[in-house]
Formats: structure tokens, sequence, C-alpha cells
């Protein structure tokens, strides 16, 4: 089953990291947030929900070093795409653009250290 | 061109005509950076205190500081009152002051700092952002100073 939640992690690091420079790119051109950005950023928030639900019941038997760290950041990464996608909705120029491309970024560097802290990279 | 929205967003007895009204976004996108280091800084210290204390009290109990010092600047951005511009000066500063102090120490005093904390090396585990994000607060509080200010985040 580690290649699954290896999958996962990764698939969220791409959509989140996708997300990051294309609102990256319509902030640097001026542009609000647009539509399909603004559906992307739900895909990403459903995709961290899935990631953070298959850790929590793989957590038991894994025998991660740093459990109370690892529900920490599962719990905490669910925040920055929601608060990045009101402060979008609200701000209909290219600092609501920015708003998203930083939580975005945000959440594909916390997913890293997620995976980290899984023990995927040792 | 002023629009209703605009006119919207300004506070009351705002509406000199003289006095620009500041512009939401800049401090929008402070919110947002500042509301996600409140959030990573707070968290991350309250779980080294939980799980390790011991190990590094003044070091988690810093983090901690930060922790609170980053909630304050958040506070102070997103809410109007009479008090939130100083609580935001307050925090911005005692930020800068902090990561400067704290980042000198990490280096110099390796021993009282055996774990990180958010400004640790003026905050290289965060590429470097908690040492330039008091400087764009403080300078966008110094900025917007003169400016009438919309009762909404």
């Amino acid at each position: 089953m580690r290649t699954v939640i290896a999958a996962l992690f990764y698939a969220v690091v791409g959509v989140g990291l996708t997300l990051a420079v294309w609102t990256g790119i319509s902030a640097a051109r001026h542009r609000p947030t647009g539509e399909i950005q603004m559906v992307l950023a739900i895909a990403v928030e459903a995709a961290l929900l899935a990631q953070s639900v298959v850790g929590w019941i793989r957590l038991p038997g894994s025998g991660i070093a740093e459990p109370v760290t690892f529900v920490a950041y599962s719990i905490g990464i669910l925040a920055p795409v929601p608060l990045g996608f009101q402060l979008a909705r609200i701000e209909r120029t290219r600092w609501g653009s920015i708003c998203l491309s930083f939580a975005a970024v945000v959440v594909a560097v916390m997913t890293l250290r997620l995976a980290q802290l899984w023990g995927l990279f040792s | 061109m002023r629009t209703a929205v605009n006119d919207d967003l300004r506070a009351p007895g705002a509406d000199t005509p003289d006095v620009a009204a500041e512009p939401t976004g800049p401090r929008r996108a402070l919110i947002t950076i500042y509301g996600i280091f409140a959030l990573a800084a707070t968290a991350r210290a309250v779980v080294q205190i939980a799980t390790k204390f011991h190990e590094a009290p003044l070091a988690y109990l810093l983090s901690l500081l930060s922790g609170l010092v980053y909630i304050g600047a958040t506070v102070g951005l997103t809410t109007r009152r009479r008090w939130s511009r100083g609580l935001a000066w307050a925090s911005c500063g005692t930020e800068f002051v902090g990561v400067l102090v704290i980042g000198t120490l990490s280096l110099a005093d390796s021993v009282a700092f055996p774990d990180d904390t958010v400004w640790s090396g003026y905050g290289s585990g965060y590429v470097y952002i908690p040492v330039v994000l008091p400087l764009l607060g403080l300078g966008w509080l110094w900025h917007t100073r003169h400016m009438a200010h919309p009762a909404r985040p």
C-alpha cells in the first residue's frame, strides 16, 4: 500500500504546484483568479483531505518516527487553500491570485514534509 | 474611478475627498502569509512543547512567542478596531527584532537551540520569509499611515 500513498503525495504536490504556477502567472499578468483556477483549488483541497484521511487510517500500523508531528501537519495542511480561496474570491484583482498562489505553494511544500515524515524518502 | 464596491469598503468618517482609500489587495496578501505563519509557528511550538519540552525549553518557548506574534500581526491586519493598527505595528516590530535576535543567537549558541524555531538562522528553514515578512508588514503600515482604512479585511 506504500505505492498508493506515494502516488497520492506526488499527485497533490503536482496539482498544488500547477495551481501555484498558474495563479502566479495570472498575478504577473494583473489578472484576478479565474473560474477554472477556483475549481482547481477545490480539487486540490479535496485531494489534501483524501491524503490526510488515508494518512490517519494508515497511521496506527505505520511505525513512523514522529506521529504527533504528522497528525499536526495533516490537519494544518487543510487550512491554507480555503483561506487563499476566500481571499481570491473577495479580492478580484491580481492580489487575490497572489493569495491563492502562496497558499498553493505552502500546501505543496507541506505535502513534501508529510511524505518525509511518512518515511517516503528514507 | 470610484465604484460602489470601493465606497462600500470605506470606513465611516473616511469620506474626505483628499484622503486616498487604502487598497485592499496588498493587505489581503499579507493576511494570507501572516495567517499561514501564525498557524505554522503556533502548531510547531505546541507540538514541540507537548512532546519534547525538556530537550530545549528556551527554544520552544521562543517558538511559542513567535507563534503569538504572528497571531497578533494577523489579527491587527484583519480587524478594523481602534487598536488594530497599533497591534499590527507592535507585532511586526517585535517580529523583526525577534528574527534578528533569535537568528543571531541560533548561529552563535547552537547549544541553547538544539532544535529549530521559525526564526532560527534568520528563518532559513522557511526560505528566509520570516526575515523579509516583517519588513513588508512595517513597510505597508508606514505606506498606508495617512490613508483611509476600509472597514473589512
